[in-house]
């Protein structure tokens, strides 16, 4: 239990994760009287609730829910904001603690922001991947096995990260992160340049893809003669945009730059297959024996 | 390409393994010529011998279902021993896949369909009658063609490259052998010195073909006399243009061509190893080049102390992994170092500094393939042809709105039309022939009253383009350029790695403004703009793809300003390509009301009843033209 120590109690809270959890009782202690400082490792809070659609058993919708509290958090008079920052050290007793955070820079003036979205917009590099370090590498003994298969023939060989994320992206069909951890400490090379290489090449996924990948090819030629409107055709009957997976992981959609069939225009290349002279309305027929 | 492997497997293997038996490991120069010698006598020309094309154009139309066929077919009548199954690489016409050549005589059959190889088996092969049903139509005289080389796309070609991979079987390394294959490498050994091999290539006058153009014998020599120990040579297969397949055709179906010419270079430039780096979208290409190395290997020409002389190479491959700047050769290098792929500030040049600091020279898959000729016939034979400045052929890959598009070897210095009508044989449909699009994402587009200009490096240079790899694509009347510079710089905007602000905002921008264009919201000051932004990114860019990027743009303004003006001023896309700028309807007069376009249209826009005139609503339709496309009465109108 809780000592009461009456004289050294400061009267206010520090509640560490902006999670839906750290929300509420940030809001319920605010209202009843206590000053509450919210502490959030990302740039935003809102944890996993806010990236749900729906909540269970109910199925009620999860933004519908999360959203007036984020409102409420960010204007309670009562409830400061602490944004990008880390937990360093907690001293003291209950009732009176220090603690010692880390904040880490934005590079924005967040007293002014108003958070328009228009930087984000206007800024000219768009790939830049968040990749929130976890302590450790998570992975099942076959995937374990798998890996270790593909990093003991080139270990020591020179120039060997390109072979090594080919055949892992081969073997899983992406590059899953947790094997990029783990190749990352296994061959001494920094994470950031493992995901810069990861992330420069088309053919490497960071996301899970589909059984069946559709490559649309977009040469020249193929355009010319309407390759464009394939690539339509298939986005819009999965629903899904160019280089996203259909949700039961049937296809995935990419364009690719030329598949050197040029006299086949327009073509495309199901896994490794290629066919050629492909017609909007005929498209779907190819697909089919896909399952 | 699994599935192609385990087919081709039966047929592949069992060529390989009964030519296998004279597979030993050769030690000395003279051994090698007497069997070189040995299997080109063996051969006897007038045996029967059915080949079909197995290049990935014609599998994917299904030439490997016909092997089987074939096969039992031979069977059935008893003839298997006497009539040979040849599966080749890309014979260059593509379009009209699957290709089974008969030979000796060369009959030639195009498109040819499963229920045909019965006939084909029984009339041509058994009683050499030919079936003139299946037989060629030139769609410019409606005559028909017997013979392969009587075909006017392969007619008026000169196939030194290419020639060779009609004949052979590219997982066969004696067939190969058998057409002369590695007796250039061998006499290099035996008689030649390193400088003169370098010098031989120097007198040919040949030039790079991988875009740059630097005369490659100069190159080599730069790179022999670079300090440094190790020295390296790279084949650059990271074919990115797209538009553009000849360095895959060649892999994959001669790949004996690309090794013997690194082989001949290994020598030259006194290297020891070897790099072919090729772009994981050609599985194919890649699956042939692993198998030739291997014979290569076991034969022992490549290894150590290669025919008993004392010099060793080795070749390994490196797959790209779908980045166009790969192509460009420092960009090349990281990738193969395994480091971040952006290109770096030369010099120092590759020959100087290039993988892990040694002297690097690379040069391009079609490069590589012409230098066995070379050594074997002379460097007058190969400067013979072609203009002052260039020499000897070069492949270009004809496609795009042409009768016969493929891969076409031409002599340097012909002109544009006689490619496009002599061997292309003009536009389809009667359409009327726009321009044509040189170079790739690094050219530009010449327009139909250039037709006469020569075909080489200079002169392309000066109207605005560029040789570079060899694409060339057709435009009629219907391709809209402001689209096509679009296309290009969408390309170039997604492909450029981002380290210089110049090319990774300026394509950006320059590509915002021709939206802008071709969505009716361009303004005239826009031309201006473009061409001042274009020289910037030109002026400022660190490499190739910077330095380029703006070509199609900067060319279509020369040469297409009207289009231009007609987009921004009168809203108007001439070519009916701009989607915001037209809109569909239907010709009641030519609707006959069968409702198919009802059916296909995935928005409902169309509505109408069963035999009569149907029509378009056009606050629905998203102008996706798949009611034009499935109109068989050509009613569906775009303005
Ligand atoms: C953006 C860019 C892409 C390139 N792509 C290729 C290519 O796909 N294939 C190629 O052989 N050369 C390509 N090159 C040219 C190479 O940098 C290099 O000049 C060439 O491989 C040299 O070989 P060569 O002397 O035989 O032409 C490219 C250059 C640039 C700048
Ligand atoms: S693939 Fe057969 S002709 Fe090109």
């Amino acid at each position: 239990m809780i000592k009461k120590t009456e004289k050294t109690k400061s009267g206010s809270v520090l509640v560490v994760g902006g999670g839906i959890a750290g929300i509420q009782s940030s809001l319920d202690l605010a209202e009843s009287g206590f000053k509450v400082y919210l502490l959030e490792e990302t740039p935003a809070i809102g944890g996993t609730m806010a990236q749900l659609d729906k909540t269970f058993p109910t199925n009620d919708c999860a933004m519908c829910v999360i959203s007036p509290k984020l409102v409420g958090a960010g204007r309670h008079l009562n409830i400061d904001l602490i944004t990008n920052s880390e937990l360093v050290s907690v001293s003291g007793e209950a009732g009176n603690f220090m603690v010692k955070v880390k904040k880490n820079p934005r590079y924005i003036d967040s007293e002014k922001c108003t958070g328009c979205g228009a930087c984000v917009e206007a800024c000219p590099v768009s790939n830049i991947i968040q990749c929130v370090e976890e302590p450790y590498v998570r992975l099942s003994d076959g995937d374990l096995q798998k890996v270790r298969f593909i990093l003991d023939k080139y270990i020591g060989v020179k120039g060997n990260l390109m072979p090594i994320l080919q055949q892992i992206n081969k073997t899983f069909n992406y590059l899953p992160s947790d094997v990029l951890r783990y190749v990352s400490i296994e061959l001494g090379v920094g994470l950031s340049e493992i995901y810069n290489i990861a992330s420069f090449y088309n053919s490497f996924s960071l996301t899970p893809r589909g059984r069946h990948t559709i490559k649309v090819c977009m040469g020249t030629t193929c355009y010319v003669k309407g390759g464009e409107r394939l690539l339509d055709k298939v986005k819009d009957e999965f629903g899904i945009d160019n280089g996203e997976t259909s949700e039961d992981m049937r296809f995935t959609i990419e364009s690719v730059a030329c598949l050197g069939c040029c006299g086949l225009a327009p073509a495309i290349m199901v896994n490794d297959e290629v066919y050629g002279k492909v017609k909007v309305s005929n498209i779907m027929k190819i697909l089919e024996k896909y399952k | 390409m699994k599935n192609i492997n385990e087919r081709d497997l039966p047929v592949q293997w069992m060529n390989w393994i009964s030519k296998r038996e004279i597979m030993t490991r050769i030690t000395d120069i003279d051994a090698f010529e007497k069997m070189s010698g040995k299997l080109q006598k063996q051969k006897d020309p007038n045996r029967k011998s059915v080949c079909v094309c197995g290049g990935s154009a014609c599998i994917a139309t299904g030439s490997l279902g016909l092997i089987d066929l074939f096969e039992k077919e031979f069977k059935a009548h008893g003839i298997e021993d006497e009539v040979d199954i040849l599966v080749t690489g890309c014979h260059g016409f593509c379009e009209k896949g699957p290709l089974v050549v008969i030979r000796p005589e060369g009959i030639f059959y195009p498109m040819v369909k499963k229920e045909d190889v019965p006939g084909i088996v029984k009339e041509t092969v058994i009683d050499g009658k030919v079936i003139e049903s299946l037989l060629y139509v030139d769609p410019m005289t409606n005559e028909k063609i017997v013979y392969e080389h009587d075909v006017p796309f392969y007619k008026k070609q000169k196939r030194l490259v290419l020639g060779q991979n009609g004949l052979i079987d590219p997982m066969v390394i004696t067939d190969y052998i058998t057409v002369g294959g590695y007796k250039a490498f061998a006499s290099v050994l035996a008689s030649m010195t390193s400088d003169e091999v370098i010098d031989l290539i120097i007198d040919s006058g040949l030039k790079g073909r991988g875009g740059g153009g630097f005369p490659t014998g100069i190159k080599w020599k730069l790179c022999k006399n670079a300090k440094g120990k190790i020295k390296n040579i790279v084949c650059n297969a990271d074919e990115g243009d797209p538009g553009a397949y000849m360095d895959r055709s060649i892999l994959e179906g001669n790949p004996h061509s690309v090794i013997e010419g690194m082989l001949i270079g290994g020598f030259a430039i006194t290297a020891s190893v070897g790099y072919i780096y090729v772009r994981t979208e050609y599985p194919l290409a890649i699956e042939r080049l692993k198998k030739a190395i291997e014979q290569a290997k076991e034969f022992g020409l490549i290894g150590d102390d290669i025919l008993g002389t004392g010099f060793s190479f080795d070749i390994e491959i490196r797959e790209g992994s779908g980045a166009f700047v790969c192509g460009e050769e420092t960009s090349l290098m990281h990738s193969i170092e395994g480091l971040s792929p952006e290109p770096s500030q030369r010099p120092p040049f590759p020959v100087e500094s290039g993988l892990w600091g040694n002297p690097t020279n690379i040069n391009n898959v079609e490069t590589w393939a012409v230098v066995p000729l070379i050594i074997s016939n002379g460097s007058k034979y190969f400067s013979d042809i072609g203009t002052e400045n260039s020499k000897g052929t070069k492949i270009f890959s004809l496609v795009g709105k042409i009768n016969n598009s493929g891969l076409v070897e031409v002599p340097m210095g012909i002109s544009l039309g006689e490619i496009i009508n002599g061997i292309g044989g003009g536009i389809p449909d009667g359409k009327s022939f726009k321009a044509v699009q040189t170079g790739g994402p690094s050219g530009g587009c010449i327009p139909a009253s250039l037709m006469d200009i020569p075909v080489d490096y200079e002169k392309l240079a000066e109207v605005g383009s560029i040789m570079g790899s060899g694409g060339m694509v057709v435009m009629d009347e219907d391709t809209c350029v402001i689209d096509i510079a679009k296309y290009f710089l969408s390309f170039t905007n997604d492909e450029s790695c981002g380290k210089c602000a110049s090319c990774r905002d300026g394509s950006k921008a320059m590509l915002d403004i021709l939206t802008r264009i071709s969505e009716g919201h361009g303004k005239p000051k826009d031309i201006d703009l473009l061409v001042e932004l274009g020289e910037a990114v030109k002026d400022a860019s660190q490499c190739g793809l910077g330095q380029t990027l703006s070509n199609p743009v900067l060319s279509t303004i020369k040469y297409f300003r009207d289009e231009y003006n007609a987009h921004i001023v009168d809203k108007k896309c001439p070519a009916h390509v701009c989607k915001a700028l037209v809109t569909y309807s239907i010709n009641s007069e030519e609707c006959i009301g069968c409702g198919v376009c009802l059916k296909n249209c995935s928005v409902g826009a169309i509505t109408g009843s069963l035999k009569a005139a149907h029509s378009i609503d056009t606050g629905k339709c998203t102008k996706c033209g798949v009611c034009r496309e499935v109109c068989k009465f050509n009613a569906v109108i775009v303005e």
